[in-house]
């Protein structure tokens, strides 16, 4: 499965999206991430329709380390301390969705589709009040294109985080991850770029210890 | 070989017990005192708070247990909390007594401007002697930490190897057939796993 | 494109770094190989794994083997050092030519040895060059990852936990590291890291079926690496020849072709006799180096160099002569390999152009053809 590869290509974490519009049941989560936990030996991180601190039971119990909310932060905002109160803040994630409209950053729930009154700033504080542990932010604009984050986005959120916050949407190359570590993000997280393209987290880190970015080591 | 894993809702067993199948073990979850029969090796997993982990062993009649397999020279790992537990005492909430199998109080980690806790992420463990555990896994190697508190032993010498998160506590310590890992060895992939099957390897002599 | 100071590797090779002075890391790991390893106790640790295996298994030991001068050699040594009963274990890519077919009825029947051969369905390898070339940008995907899991499926099935490879990947790539002074273990994490480019069998089965269609799992079974769990229980070990000696290609070859009669062949894009010994064994080695030059801006004429160079047999002048000479032809082969994926020229340059490692640009209009090799003609036509 991926996850070993990515594991043996030197991963740090590993992050499960159920990006599915149509079926985004926890039980296809909790089932995939059974099979994960069997193989894969980092801590590893799920999200997708999550909205409940019993399907955040199940998901531990599955194996999952840590859990990513998006939509429920703005439906049912207890969950967040529901789900920090049983396993700790480390264990749960605060997934944004931000959009540039009109020069603003406006926040998107429901897979980008409903837009949230609530400003970005007042949002990341609310959750970390609630007891988020780190802020995942994904730019809309950028996500899937191989463009590179924005950058922003990134500096307006590390600025407003007094958590760990994780880049997520954009890389297409190793540079733009660069970008993001000189944003001052704590991590950065990549989707397409080792999906498409003759590369892969090794080589990703070979380039960027080159430019000095102080990485773990397990050799 | 057969390996114990102690289960009675104070840890990830799961991510232990998958560590060990995919290495080739079997490994055999330990609820109750008859289940420490056939074990040569046993280990206390843990996440959570101390006290309530303790009231849980006590209450299964497992804290006699434990120590009484130890007495026996067989080989005993404590993982993060597990760890936590092997100390005389523990400062989370309730002050409360631990298994008392090496001398240490287990403490929170410092408040430090700049640095969140919980300690969370990779770290560095920098060895201060050798351990059979260790053997093949280099010093100065990082390892998947989740921790708020840590444990301060009384005498250097049960300290195998440090960590520095603001502050240097012990991230390894052992005395004679007990070792505990403050990090996850089963989320800290290949020397993780290495470290694992060293254990199950080890007759608990240094 | 920055190159190193030392041997000329280009920034776009895998796994390259630079040093402050601008030499390349696999220049310092060899140093090292040469200078700091203490070859004489390799060789004492490698004497105690023969002798804590000798007569004890089905075999004494599983040897892939390929052909090539490296895996020759290796059997060569084992066979001579040691009197081994090893079993010798091929996977057969579907391109092998037909001096390494000589070669290799010459080698088996003057060691005498057991040998298995095992060729995969062709119509399951045309379809996985074409998933891997669109999204690597190299189709050798089944030969990789055959190559690297039959053997180990074959360790399990005849109970031989010794499985003795050749070369050690840090001759080539920083993947693993003379400098780690460690012996490079070929287990299922290489073969994750380092040759399946990042796709399980079970992740190729799922990109190459079409949407009704149902791949039986059995035909992704050559390529997929057995259960570590498995192999854990048989105690396996599978380490190379040559991280007990210190490899020196040139002078094996020679050995290999003064003792074996092995015979060196050439090769489409290189230029002739000076390096016959390499990569002699496959068909598609011209497609194979024309598609890296096109990614990469470099191919098998730099990387033959650069071994001399840091050897110090060749300086980078004379080197630099043979690359422009040679490199970055048309191989003939090229036509044939299109035929076999049903594309046309058009249709590869814009796949390959996909997979282009920067800084480099590859020019796709130019249009020199390297000569045809004299086994052209053997290659198999779909229209046969």
């Amino acid at each position: 499965m991926s996850s070993k590869v990515y594991t043996n290509q030197d991963a740090d974490e590993l992050i499960l999206l159920n990006i599915d519009r149509v079926d985004n049941s926890i039980d296809t989560l909790v089932s995939t991430v059974e099979k994960i936990a069997a193989e894969c030996f980092v801590p590893f991180s799920v999200g997708g329709g999550i909205s409940s601190l019993k399907d955040a039971k199940r998901l531990f119990s599955a194996g999952a380390d840590k859990i990513i909310i998006n939509s429920v932060a703005f439906h049912n905002p207890q969950v967040i301390n529901e789900i920090a109160s049983l396993a700790g803040t480390q264990a749960v994630v605060v997934g944004i969705d931000a959009k540039l409209v009109d020069g603003d950053y406006v926040i998107y729930s429901n897979c980008s589709t409903v837009a949230e009154p609530v400003s970005l700033p007042d949002h990341i504080s609310r959750v970390i009040d609630l007891g988020a542990g780190e802020i995942m932010i994904q730019s809309i604009d950028n996500d899937g294109l191989m463009l590179g984050y924005d950058l922003n986005l990134i500096k307006d959120v590390v600025r407003q985080s007094s958590v760990p916050v994780i880049a997520a949407g954009g890389a297409g190359s190793f540079a733009h991850i660069n970008e993001a570590f000189e944003a001052e993000v704590n991590a950065v997280a990549c989707g397409s770029l080792f999906n498409f393209g003759d590369n892969n987290p090794l080589r990703a880190k070979a380039f960027l210890s080159n430019l000095g970015v102080p990485l773990k080591r397990i050799k | 070989m057969s390996i114990g894993i102690i289960d009675v809702g104070i840890g990830n067993i799961g991510s232990v017990s998958n560590a060990l199948y995919s290495q080739g073990w079997d490994p055999v979850l330990v609820s109750s005192t008859k289940d420490f029969k056939y074990l040569t090796h046993l280990i206390i997993p843990g996440v959570g708070s101390y006290s309530a982990a303790m009231r849980l062993l006590l209450d299964a009649g497992l804290a006699t247990a434990i120590i009484d397999f130890v007495s026996q020279g067989k080989p005993t790992l404590g993982i993060c909390l597990g760890m936590q537990l092997l100390s005389f005492i523990g400062y989370e909430g309730a002050k409360t007594e631990g298994l008392r199998l090496i001398d240490g109080e287990v403490m929170p980690l410092k408040k430090i401007k700049g640095l969140n806790l919980p300690h969370v992420g990779w770290n560095e463990v920098t060895y201060k002697r050798e351990h059979p555990v260790l053997s093949g896994i280099k010093s100065g190697l990082d390892f998947y930490f989740v921790n708020s508190f840590f444990f301060n032993a009384r005498n250097h010498n049960d300290v195998i190897a440090c960590t520095d998160y603001g502050q240097s506590f012990p991230s390894i310590i052992g005395m004679n057939n007990i070792i505990g890992v403050q990090f996850h060895p089963e989320k800290s992939q290949i020397n993780g796993l290495r470290m694992l099957d060293n254990f199950c390897l080890w007759d608990g002599v240094c | 494109m920055k190159r190193c100071t030392k041997c000329g590797l280009p920034e776009t090779y895998e796994t390259i770094e630079f040093t402050e002075s601008g030499v390349c890391n696999m220049c310092v790991q060899h140093i090292y190989k040469a200078e700091v390893i203490d070859w004489d106790k390799r060789k004492l640790t490698f004497d105690k794994i023969i002798q804590d295996n000798r007569g004890k298994y089905e075999y004494d030991c599983i040897v892939p083997f390929s052909g090539g001068k490296d895996s020759t050699f290796t059997l060569y040594y084992l066979m001579k050092e040691y009197g081994l009963k090893p079993l010798v274990v091929q996977f057969n890519h579907g391109f092998m030519r037909p001096t390494l077919l000589k070669n290799n009825e010459r080698t088996f029947k003057k060691l005498g040895v057991d040998v298995i051969t095992f060729t995969p369905n062709w119509n399951i390898v045309k379809r996985v060059m074409l998933e891997a070339l669109i999204r690597k940008g190299d189709f050798c995907w089944h030969c990789h990852t055959g190559i690297f899991s039959y053997p180990m499926h074959i360790a399990l099935k005849y109970n031989t936990p010794l499985v003795l490879w050749g070369e050690p990947s840090t001759e080539y790539t920083a993947y693993y590291d003379y400098r780690d002074n460690e012996i490079e273990v070929v287990d299922e994490s290489r073969f994750n890291r380092y040759i399946n480019l990042g796709i399980t069998a079970e992740d190729m089965r799922g990109m190459v079926k079409n949407e009704s269609e149902e791949l039986d799992p059995r035909d992704f079974a050559p390529y997929t690496y057995p259960n570590l769990r498995d192999l854990k229980k048989l105690r396996y070990q599978s380490v190379c020849l040559g991280s007990f000696i210190p490899w020196d290609t040139k002078a094996q070859s020679k050995l290999i072709m003064d003792e074996l009669g092995w015979e060196g062949d050439e090769v489409e894009g290189m230029p002739p006799k000076i390096y016959d010994y390499e990569k002699i064994e496959c068909h598609m080695q011209g497609v194979r180096d024309y598609i890296k030059y096109l990614k990469r801006g470099y191919s098998r004429v730099t990387q033959m160099t650069v071994l001399d160079i840091r050897n110090e047999r060749m300086v980078k002048d004379e080197a630099d002569k043979l690359i422009t000479k040679y490199e970055g032809k048309k191989p003939p082969s090229l036509k044939v390999f299109l035929e076999y994926l049903g594309m046309d020229e058009q249709e590869f340059n814009n796949i390959v152009k996909k997979t282009v490692v920067p800084p480099f640009e590859p020019d796709f209009s130019k249009d020199d053809w390297s000569p045809k090799t004299w086994d052209f003609d053997n290659l198999y036509r779909e229209k046969n």
